[in-house]
């Protein structure tokens, strides 16, 4: 269905520089497109070597309480949102991040500590409206997705909120009773 | 044990029923009344009304009915609207919409975001997510909507000056369909369609008439897809029409996406650097097949048209019908933003009732009064086992329940209005964009488009009352994601 001469234009736009792809994609974002200041970008034009630069002083460590009561630690950059940070280092968090850092939706809930909590960057209206839908709610509630890593988080404690009591846990404790 | 305390009401009752309901139990009203409901009482043009009189007179928050041949549970409360919505898996599945899929097997065409399921949709979901939800990415085309608000101001003035009084805009919706179009093509298209102009180019206006096909067929396309395959030849015309419109559409953004491979091409020849924005960075970076990208852009610029104009459209009726709003609204916009300021969506957070003003209007008029979600597996809800299968959200019966909205028949913006950052409302009563990672695509454009259209027009304008005949109910279709 496509129009003649399509699929050899987008082989060319292939074929041709890297630099192009570049440009469209500031183009759509308008910078670049990662969730914190400088420190994401598209992993897709960029290679790990300009990752692997980065010294070990820029490395943050988290410690994740999960649903279950385990402690999850893992290692970030500063910069990183902690969605990225689950994500890079596969962090077994049930559901978590469904929207990919969107602002779509909730899944990607933590509970801070009160002191870090109070560091943390202004809240969005946007944040704020997708909080309102978060299940488990707290005084230090925020969405990971939005908190990016920075020096005085290191060694700092997040919260996953109790998981969803869905319909099917329900079944499940119906048949046990 | 703890945590079951603070599980949702709904849940803690259901562990303690000794068994729970099946449908057959469930309320709800007789399979014949049902389909005379709906087919002869025009019962899809009155969803939303039906929902509200089923839930809280006839059968309480948890029902079933017929939508056409289609069976429905129907779900009238928040926490069960909750419940379903943190339920779903990877790829929830909205509506059945078997005869959009039929349309593009018939042309050979592919499917986009609203008619795609299952993996091939989460693939695009994901590419177009990426580009048009973060509200970050989306404040970069504050620019483009702004010059199409320029020509929409233009346009106010022009239609004011043709009238009698020299001041009243009489059919306000068609020029905000206008603006919306052209809107959501600068982004979608990177291109203007001259919809505001006095003289509309040609290709536009057959494509505004597709549109508009689309649209007034709108209903009878929903029966047509609730007609059996096999009574078809009997009662062909919706099927038909159901085709033409869509041919429309597609021909229509075909010729625009074309339009841009062309220039790319020609870019390229010369050595020149391409740059562009969302329709550029689609077909570089071929994440997103070209088929793939006519259906979407069709899907979405079909999405994004009506949804937003009509919401417009109740919004200055609301502000028109409540002058002591639109006066609060107004010095808001004067007192934090300045007179001559062109907002941008930087702007936005400062002035709190247009964001209020959004979200009431679509509290009392949502584009959609449902959320469709099919069941992918067996959830007990309200204390019934609902197996897998459709279930539709009614979030326009939960809108209107004073549990949820005190006073909720009045039109509160300041109700939205927080009294500080921590201040937060468990809230799915209202949820117009739906939830999760199947709701609308398209909601930060459409705040984008509709906050710097309001903030421009109320400053262009501080009375707006005049502006406002001749509006329409927006219950007419269903949206889509």
């Amino acid at each position: 269905m496509a129009a003649p001469g399509t699929a050899s234009l987008l082989r060319a736009a292939a074929a041709s520089s890297r630099r192009w792809l570049l440009a469209a994609s500031r183009g759509a974002a308008g910078r670049p497109s990662g969730d914190c200041v400088a420190a994401r970008t598209p992993g897709r034009f960029f290679g790990v070597s300009a990752r692997a630069r980065l010294s070990s002083e820029d490395k943050v460590t988290v410690h994740f309480i999960n649903r279950d009561g385990d402690k999850l630690t893992a290692e970030g950059k500063v910069g990183d949102s902690l969605l990225d940070v689950v994500v890079d280092k596969n962090l077994d968090i049930d559901g978590f991040g469904a929207c990919e850092g969107t602002l779509a939706c909730s899944t990607c809930h933590l509970i801070f500590e009160d002191h870090i909590f109070e560091k943390l960057d202004a809240i969005t209206d946007e944040e704020m409206d997708m909080l309102d839908l978060a299940y488990g709610l707290t005084e230090t509630s925020r969405l990971g997705c939005q908190i990016c890593l920075k020096k005085f988080m290191n060694n700092m404690t997040v919260r996953v909120p109790e998981a969803v009591a869905d319909a099917r846990q329900s079944i499940d404790m119906s048949k046990n009773s | 044990y703890h945590h079951l305390l603070m599980n949702e009401k709904t849940v803690i009752h259901e562990r303690f029923l000794p068994k729970q309901g099946s449908l057959q139990e469930m309320p709800g009203p007789k399979t014949l009344s049902n389909l005379v409901e709906f087919f002869w009482k025009d019962g899809f043009g009155r969803i939303h009304e039906i929902q509200v009189q089923f839930s809280q007179n006839n059968y309480g928050k948890i029902f079933k009915s017929h939508f056409g041949p289609q069976f429905v549970v129907s779900i009238a409360d928040r926490d069960m609207v909750a419940q379903v919505l943190r339920a779903e898996g990877r790829t929830p599945q909205r509506a059945n919409m078997e005869s959009w899929q039929e349309y593009r097997d018939l042309r050979g065409r592919a499917t986009g975001l609203i008619s795609a399921e299952g993996e091939q949709w989460l693939k695009m979901r994901s590419v177009l997510r990426q580009k048009i939800l973060k509200p970050k990415d989306v404040a970069v085309f504050s620019e483009g909507v702004n010059e199409v608000i320029t020509d929409l101001i233009k346009r106010i003035h022009t239609l004011r000056s043709q009238e009698e009084d020299g001041e009243t805009v009489t059919n306000v919706n068609n020029l905000f369909f206008k603006y919306s179009m052209e809107g959501v093509a600068t982004i979608l298209y990177e291109s203007r369609l001259g919809c505001l102009e006095n003289n509309i180019p040609e290709k536009t206006v057959e494509y505004i008439e597709a549109l508009e096909l689309m649209f007034s067929m709108f209903k009878t396309t929903m029966y047509a897809g609730a007609i059996p395959k096999w009574l078809r030849p009997f009662i062909p015309k919706p099927w038909r029409e159901f085709c033409r419109s869509w041919d429309g559409l597609f021909k229509f953004s075909q010729i625009h996406v074309d339009n841009k491979i062309k220039d790319i091409q020609s870019q390229l020849d010369q050595g020149e650097e391409v740059k562009g924005g969302l329709l550029t960075y689609l077909l570089l970076s071929k994440e997103l097949t070209v088929e793939e990208i006519y259906a979407n852009m069709t899907e979405m610029l079909l999405a994004g048209v009506d949804t937003t104009s009509f919401t417009l459209s109740w919004a200055t009726y609301l502000l028109a019908k409540h002058p002591e709003v639109q006066q609060s609204v107004y010095e808001e916009i004067v007192n934090n933003l300045g007179k001559d300021q062109v907002p941008t969506s930087d702007d936005v957070p400062k002035l709190p009732m247009i964001r209020g003003l959004l979200k009431e209007t679509l509290r009392l008029f949502p584009v959609l009064p449902g959320n469709g979600r099919v069941t992918q597996e067996d959830l007990v809800v309200g204390g019934y086992l609902i197996p897998k299968g459709v279930s539709s959200l009614c979030h326009y019966a939960t809108s209107y329940e004073e549990e949820n909205f005190p006073m909720a028949n009045d039109f509160r913006p300041e109700r939205w209005l927080r009294k500080d950052n921590m201040d937060r409302v468990d809230n799915f009563g209202s949820i117009p964009f739906g939830y999760g990672i199947r709701s609308c695509i398209g909601k930060r454009i459409a705040e984008l488009e509709i906050h710097l259209a309001l903030i421009q027009v109320e400053k262009a304008f501080p009375s707006i009352p005049t502006l406002c005949i001749h509006l329409q109910e927006s219950f007419k279709r269903f949206g889509s994601d």
